[in-house]
């Protein structure tokens, strides 16, 4: 009927002419035709065959409705022609050595023949799956008709991805008999060995496995093909990576038992290099990161805690310097774990250790000396007296000093570390900032450390810039701030920074005021400007000063009332007295008659000089009221001695001194006045007193006075005289007065500026809360106390206690109210 | 691609600054105004649905992307209509709905549903580009591809080497033409040194349908590779290339050039095409096909000559020319020979293509594996290490199963890109676009059937209920049952639907055929492992296309109601009458517009005579009883159909 339709004229639609319509055809006929060629394919007689043909043939099969019965017959072929043909020249292959290492063990045969014997075998193999491939590949040509109908339509697999399974099948899955393993097996375990064979140093053949491997990652495990099912890692990689483990697991701990450190690192990372070139090689890249896992795993990650504390471990490295060798540790590490807390953990420990034998020192070696400083200051007489009293104070200061190098020098070995050792491409974050911790945790486990600091600055400020370059004043300050940067307690900082700042300026013992702005500028840059406002208040006051000297010095020479003061000249300095802490000059006793401190009496040409400043101030700036403290004063008398060389000398002496001078220069030679009458006639604190004219009478050099009885002792009751025969080579002479320095405190002392510096605590930590409470109105309990500690923390640590008892105190003082209503504790601000 | 549609202002501006660039030339405009009968046939056809009558338009060789003289084009017209396969059918053909563009943008705002719209989008130019695209990329990808190894011809230049064609070099540049005519047996040719390789590496490009342009290094580099391009283009006699590459526009601008330079480079092509491969076809007796001998050294550089047998004698041929495919090939060796057709004829005595009927006649065309490639088959065959895969003094020749006019069109297409043939050989080619996997192809051969194969029975006339008349049923154009067939074999799922729609509306005439329970019962085969509930795919789309033939009628007033009713309501009436009306306006349109000279016309001129004579007429249904009105008669008939269908399966044996 066909045909009748086809029989219409031009212009209509014809039946197809062939296939279709056309005679059925011989499914056998046809089939023997190409299963000749399919045998002349595998026999590699290919060339001749007319790929047209053929694929015309299967064509029309696969048009007629016959797909199903060629697709059967082409996987027939396969089979048969891989069960049998191609099986058996492999199985040809595996000869004795290769055998019985099955149950009898390895030692049956030596490496080298098994190592041929299965070079063998692997050839054989992988010729074949070439061989197989390429046939496949053509006889996927020929059936690209099949494959893309039949096999799309009926939902087979490719005929091509059949026949990889019909490889897997019929030549790695059968036994080679009954209870024998198949070859996959033997496949795996020859691979396996060949592999050990390498890790111990011999000589295999990479690319031959590696073919072989690329077979396995062609096949898999079912016809389904899903990408995770390659054969290879189903059952070789398997295999593998356990097999490796075990061995790692092995020699990481014998290694670390015979081997040091250093070794085990390096090997490690050989091992590991070693792994990963293997993979590339001899295996597959994918395998790579699991390989280096599974190594990583057994070498490192469950080795380094055994790593660290071995004898030459992380502590010797550190302690020898070892910086090559830490790096390797830090690398090995770094592999597993990027955060690297084995290693962390080992640091924070040796600083911490490191550091407490720092701070245990200085602890040592400032107590030691303190039961020397009570006994030199009065005994020796001569030139001793001086040195003596200076002598503790410097091995206090030194001690300080000693801290402060000792802790600036383990810091620096540890930033040398992170930098040499412990860095990728820039210095590693995480460890680095641990070793910071660590750091700060030793400084602030220091109780004099904030103390300590200042005393280094203040002794870098005295004495230890003189003579150097800008670089290393530079360096010394940065050193400073950066211990500064770990210190906790800020503010403690500060009041001694203030107290050591304040003697430096008024007895002008800086060595270079320009130093000590680029000190204060640094640490405003570093702690803020709050921190620094009252050290700058400080500056301004003396500048001040000085601009008020000069002011008073002109109006002086205009005005006649001063004139007649026999051209004493006055140097003021007007100190704000909140910013300025006076009660560093006071001694411990005088703190306790403070308000009812009596009146010093002057001789008369002073006190106009002082009345004459008090108008000319008060001129300025009304309704100031200015207080006097001598004690800090200083002045320079001219005096003449009869026996002495020069004619003048120039004395330079305390306010006291000169007061006590002044009361022997009108009296006529030979009188004298009792200590009574001093203090009578000066009022001067009996402390003070009793410290100038100890100077004046007893110190060998500038003994201006005669005492009798002569002893070291100033008692109630001595009398004293002008020393005429008083002989000095200099024209100038400096009164000492005992005790001036900056010290180290006693215990006593420190107990003092901590409980003043805790009251100074409670109001910063009230008002910061008071702050907090008026901006938020209504606040938790748990939420109120770590803002707090957010915004105190630049300037110390504050104690929870403390914490809470200020809030009690606010809620006394009706700032806050407790809220009943809250579900968790809280309080509402109260306006 | 942006979602966001362009804003009224936007779209303005652009449209502006088109027209500018019109006016002045410096655009070519998309959408040509046409004034043309044909063009408002096309037009009305698209506005109608009517597929058979604007596949007849393209076919004709009308403007797919012109204007009519209310700026519609038939895209827009399609599209608004809510035509989806008209739509669908235009695009394949190469209608533009580019978005950012005026026109583009209105087909889109004009789309009546958001799933012709989403169609229109799927098309969009950034997608699918020029229809000469494939060949294009296919021309330069011959540039780079390794295996099978066509090309034969070394161009050296200064540093490097490139292997080409010297087929294509002849087609597109006259002074390869001229240089390769003289000595075709050349295989090497040499570049002065003076020149760049990179602007000889551009020529090429060029030359090979690649995009030129762009990236040509910085100053003085660019300079000396534009001096050698000059040289070349002016060497080569392609003066466009110098020209392309100096003139550098917008992308609108850019791809028009680029669509002009494809169109005259494959007419280029086409004309080489026609002038060498067509033209030195060799006719010969099928006996003797296997020992024509073809040096490879030959005028027209063909690499391997494809054989197609005349089909004198449908039933006979197949197995004859199996047998002569088997019979042992003597190959016998000639001396070198230049030039055309060589054969070694030792018992013939003739070449020339013989007037002498002979029952089994083969045509040899000769081609290039280089073309060839763009079937999958010949790539595999190629580059396989068969015999067809291997070098040999002697140009292979390759039988393919199909008929010399066939296989022209194959070829043609492989070359050309052009897939004009007649419905009469579409089966034929669907087949043979199948076997050697050139999918565009198939689906040029499927759309050929689904659109022609209606005969003249348009779409439009098609949704008349009562089927197709009598004598249109003459004339049918195809054997249904082959078409279905070949649906099912080559898989092109366009002919099921097509089939099953095809048969849906004649179905009173094919359901009492033997030869259609068949078709059921190979359907229902298709399906392996049949399960009770499985259904019979082709009777599942029959029923569908039925209701979708009578649900005009039943859509408003529900189908039980209207059964209910067995006699003719008032409703009933009122339809006919609408129907009556309808039928009026469309030969109101027939006197305004149309001249009445297309077929389409005509058939509807000659259906509406026939709705008035049945009207007048007594109303029967398919039983031959009588029918209050058509309304009623629609849905005994549809009744009469369904069950029809149910009892066949019943018969045989299939539930669904």
């Amino acid at each position: 009927m066909a045909s009748a339709m086809s029989r219409r004229g031009g212009g209509k639609i014809r039946a197809p002419r062939r296939g279709l319509n056309g005679a059925d055809v011989d499914f056998q006929t046809t089939w023997i035709v190409l299963e000749t060629a399919f045998r002349e394919i595998h026999t590699k007689n290919a060339s001749a065959l007319s790929f047209e043909e053929l694929y015309r043939n299967a064509y029309k099969l696969v048009l007629k409705k016959q797909g199903e019965e060629l697709y059967k017959r082409v996987a027939e072929f396969e089979e048969q022609w891989l069960g049998s043909t191609v099986r058996k020249e492999i199985v040809q292959t595996l000869s004795a050595p290769l055998m019985v290492n099955e149950g009898a063990g390895r030692t049956l045969a030596t490496a080298n023949e098994r190592r041929q014997a299965g070079e063998k075998f692997l050839r054989r193999l992988k010729q074949s799956w070439e061989d197989h491939q390429v046939c496949m590949g053509m006889l996927t040509d020929v059936l690209m008709y099949m494959d893309r109908v039949y096999c799309t339509d009926h939902r087979q697999p490719s005929i091509f991805a059949k026949s990889m399974g019909l490889f897997r099948d019929q030549i790695l899955r059968t036994p080679l008999s009954q209870h024998q393993p198949n070859l996959l097996d033997v496949l795996t375990r020859i691979i396996l060995d060949q592999i050990q064979m390498d890790r111990d140093g011999e000589n295999i053949d990479p690319f031959l496995i590696k073919s072989n491997v690329y077979m396995l990652e062609g096949l898999y495990e079912s016809d389904v093909e899903a990408e995770d099912d390659k054969l290879y890692l189903k059952s070789f990689e398997l295999e593998f990576l356990q097999q490796s483990a075990e061995f790692y697991r092995e020699e990481g701990a014998r290694l670390l038992k015979e081997s040091d450190a250093g070794t085990y690192c390096r090997h490690a990372k050989r091992r590991i290099d070693e792994e990963n070139d293997r993979c590339r090689s001899t295996l597959t890249e994918s395998t790579s990161p699991k390989i280096v896992r599974v190594v990583e795993d057994e070498l490192i990650r469950n080795k380094m805690k055994g790593l660290i504390e071995m004898e030459s471990g992380v502590a010797f490295m550190v302690d020898n310097e070892k910086l090559h060798e830490l790096n390797l540790v830090f690398d090995l590490e770094a592999r597993v774990d990027p955060k690297k807390p084995e290693l962390t953990r080992a640091m924070q420990k040796i600083i911490a250790e490191m550091g407490t034998n720092i701070n245990n020192a200085a602890i040592a070696a400032s107590e030691a000396p303190q039961v020397q400083t009570e006994a030199p200051a009065a005994e020796e007489d001569d030139g001793k007296a001086r040195t003596a009293s200076v002598k503790p104070l410097n091995q206090q200061t030194a001690a300080a000093l000693k801290w402060v190098e000792e802790i600036l020098a383990l810091k620096d070995r540890f930033d040398n570390i992170c930098k040499e050792s412990f860095k990728t491409q820039s210095v590693d974050q995480a460890l680095s900032t641990a070793i910071n911790r660590s750091m700060a945790d030793v400084i602030n486990a220091f109780s004099r450390g904030s103390e300590y600091i200042s005393l280094f600055i203040d002794d870098n400020m005295k004495r230890g810039i003189k003579d150097k370059t800008e670089a290393e004043v530079d360096l010394m300050l940065e050193k400073a701030i950066m211990v500064l940067r770990y210190l906790q307690d800020k503010d403690i900082f500060e009041t001694y920074y203030k107290k050591h700042l304040c003697k430096r300026l008024l007895l002008k013992k800086s060595v270079s005021v320009e130093v000590e702005k680029q000190m204060i500028s640094r640490m405003k840059v570093e702690l803020g400007n709050s921190f620094t406002l009252k050290f700058e208040a400080m500056f301004k006051d003396m500048t001040l000063s000085e601009e008020l000297s000069n002011g008073y010095k002109k109006h002086a020479a205009g005005v006649a009332d001063l004139n007649d003061s026999k051209g004493i000249e006055l140097s003021i300095k007007v100190l704000t007295s909140m910013t300025w802490p006076l009660e560093a000059f006071r001694s411990g006793i005088e703190g306790d008659n403070d308000g009812i401190r009596p009146q010093i009496i002057y001789p008369p040409a002073i006190r106009r000089v002082k009345e004459g400043f008090e108008r000319f101030y008060s001129q300025k700036h009304s309704g100031r009221k200015l207080t006097w403290h001598n004690n800090m004063g200083d002045a320079l008398l001219k005096a003449r001695f009869p026996h002495s060389k020069a004619t003048v000398h120039d004395v330079e002496c305390s306010t006291y001194a000169m007061l006590i001078l002044l009361l022997f220069e009108d009296l006529p030679n030979g009188s004298t006045l009792s200590f009574e009458e001093i203090e009578a006639a000066t009022n001067i604190p009996l402390d003070d007193l009793k410290r100038n004219l100890q100077s004046l009478a007893v110190a060998p050099k500038t003994r201006f006075l005669v005492k009798t009885p002569m002893s070291r002792e100033i008692k109630p009751g001595d009398r004293f005289r002008y020393n005429e025969n008083f002989v000095s080579n200099v024209r100038r002479i400096r009164v000492g007065v005992v005790s001036a320095g900056n010290k180290v405190e006693g215990d006593r002392e420190r107990k003092e500026t901590e409980k003043k510096n805790n009251e100074d605590r409670k109001f910063q930590i009230e008002a910061a809360i008071v702050r907090i409470m008026k901006q938020r109105k209504e606040l938790a309990h748990a939420q109120l106390l770590t803002e707090t500690l957010t915004q105190l923390s630049h300037q110390f640590k504050p104690d929870v206690n403390m914490i809470k008892k200020r809030i009690e105190g606010l809620i006394e003082r009706e700032y806050l109210e407790r809220m009943d209503e809250a579900p968790v504790p809280s309080y509402r601000y109260l306006a | 691609m942006a979602d966001t549609v362009l804003g009224k202002h936007q779209l303005e501006k652009a449209l502006y600054e088109e027209n500018k660039a019109v006016s002045s030339g410096q655009l070519k405009e998309e959408n040509p105004l046409d004034t043309s009968t044909e063009f408002r046939i096309f037009c009305e056809a698209c506005r109608r649905g009517d597929l058979r009558v604007c596949q007849e338009q393209i076919s004709k060789g009308i403007n797919i992307n012109a204007r009519d003289q209310f700026d519609y084009t038939p895209l827009i017209l399609a599209s608004l209509c809510g035509h989806y396969e008209v739509a669908q059918m235009l695009l394949e053909q190469g209608a533009r709905c580019e978005r950012d563009t005026f026109q583009g943008e209105r087909c889109l705002y004009n789309a009546l549903n958001d799933r012709i719209r989403n169609l229109l989008l799927s098309y969009d130019f950034s997608k699918s580009t020029d229809l000469l695209q494939p060949l294009a990329a296919h021309m330069t990808s011959l540039l780079t591809r390794e295996t099978p190894m066509t090309a034969d011809i070394a161009v050296h230049t200064g540093d490097t080497t490139l292997n080409l064609h010297k087929f294509i070099l002849s087609a597109r540049s006259p002074y390869f033409a001229s240089k390769l005519a003289a000595a075709p047996e050349t295989t090497t040719w040499k570049l002065a040194n003076t020149i760049p390789s990179q602007s000889f590496e551009t020529c090429i490009r060029y030359l090979y349908l690649g995009d030129v342009g762009a990236d040509l290094g910085e100053g003085d580099e660019e300079q000396a590779i534009l001096t050698g391009i000059d040289k070349l283009s002016k060497q080569l006699e392609v003066p466009q290339l110098f020209d392309n590459i100096l003139q550098s526009g917008d992308r609108r601008q850019a791809r028009q050039r680029r669509t002009e330079e494809l169109e005259k480079s494959s007419e280029q092509i086409t004309t080489w095409f026609q002038r060498n491969v067509l033209k030195y076809k060799v006719f010969v007796d099928s006996e003797k096909a296997d020992g024509v001998k073809w040096d490879r050294n030959n005028g027209i550089f063909a690499d391997v000559l494809l054989r197609a047998d005349e089909d004198e004698e449908v039933e006979a041929e197949v197995e004859e020319s199996e047998s002569s495919d088997e019979s042992p090939q003597i190959r016998r060796t000639e001396g070198p020979l230049n030039g055309i057709p060589i054969g070694n004829f030792a018992q013939q005595t003739s070449r020339s293509p013989s007037r002498r009927r002979r029952p089994k006649r083969s045509v040899l065309f000769p081609c290039h594996r280089a073309m060839l490639l763009r079937s999958e088959l010949f790539a595999t065959m190629f580059a396989s290490p068969f015999r067809e895969g291997q070098e040999s003094e002697h140009l292979h020749i390759v039988p393919l199963d199909c008929s010399p006019e066939v296989l022209e069109v194959i070829l043609t297409f492989l070359y050309t890109e052009k897939a004009d043939f007649g419905l009469h050989l579409a089966l034929d080619v669907l087949h043979a676009a199948d076997m050697l996997f050139i999918e565009k192809l198939k689906q040029r051969a499927a759309l050929l059937i689904s659109t022609l194969g209606n005969g003249n029975a348009s779409v439009v006339e098609s949704e008349n209920p009562r089927g197709v008349t009598g004598a249109e049923e003459e004339e049918e154009v195809i054997n249904i049952y082959d078409v279905i067939r070949a649906g099912w074999d080559t898989r092109v799922h366009r002919l099921e639907e097509f089939g099953a729609r095809f048969i849906a509306y004649r179905l009173e005439g094919y359901i009492d055929e033997p030869e259609f329970r068949t078709l059921v019962r190979e359907s229902a085969a298709r399906i392996k492992g049949r399960q009770e509930t499985d259904t019979v795919e082709l009777v599942d789309d029959i029923r569908y296309y039925l209701s979708d033939r009578f649900r005009l009628r039943f859509e408003d007033s529900g189908l039980d109601e209207m059964m209910d009713e067995s006699t003719a309501g008032p409703e009933g009436a009122d339809d006919g009458g609408g129907l009556e009306s309808r039928v009026e306006k469309l030969a109101v349109h027939d006197d305004e517009g149309y001249s009445g000279s297309s077929p389409e016309n005509d058939a509807v001129g000659q259906d509406a005579a026939a709705w008035e004579a049945a009207q007048q007429g007594v109303v029967r249904t398919l039983d031959g009883e009588v029918a209050g009105d058509e309304f009623a008669q629609d849905a005994l008939n549809y009744q009469i159909l369904l069950a029809k269908i149910d009892t066949l399966m019943e018969t045989l044996g299939l539930d669904g």
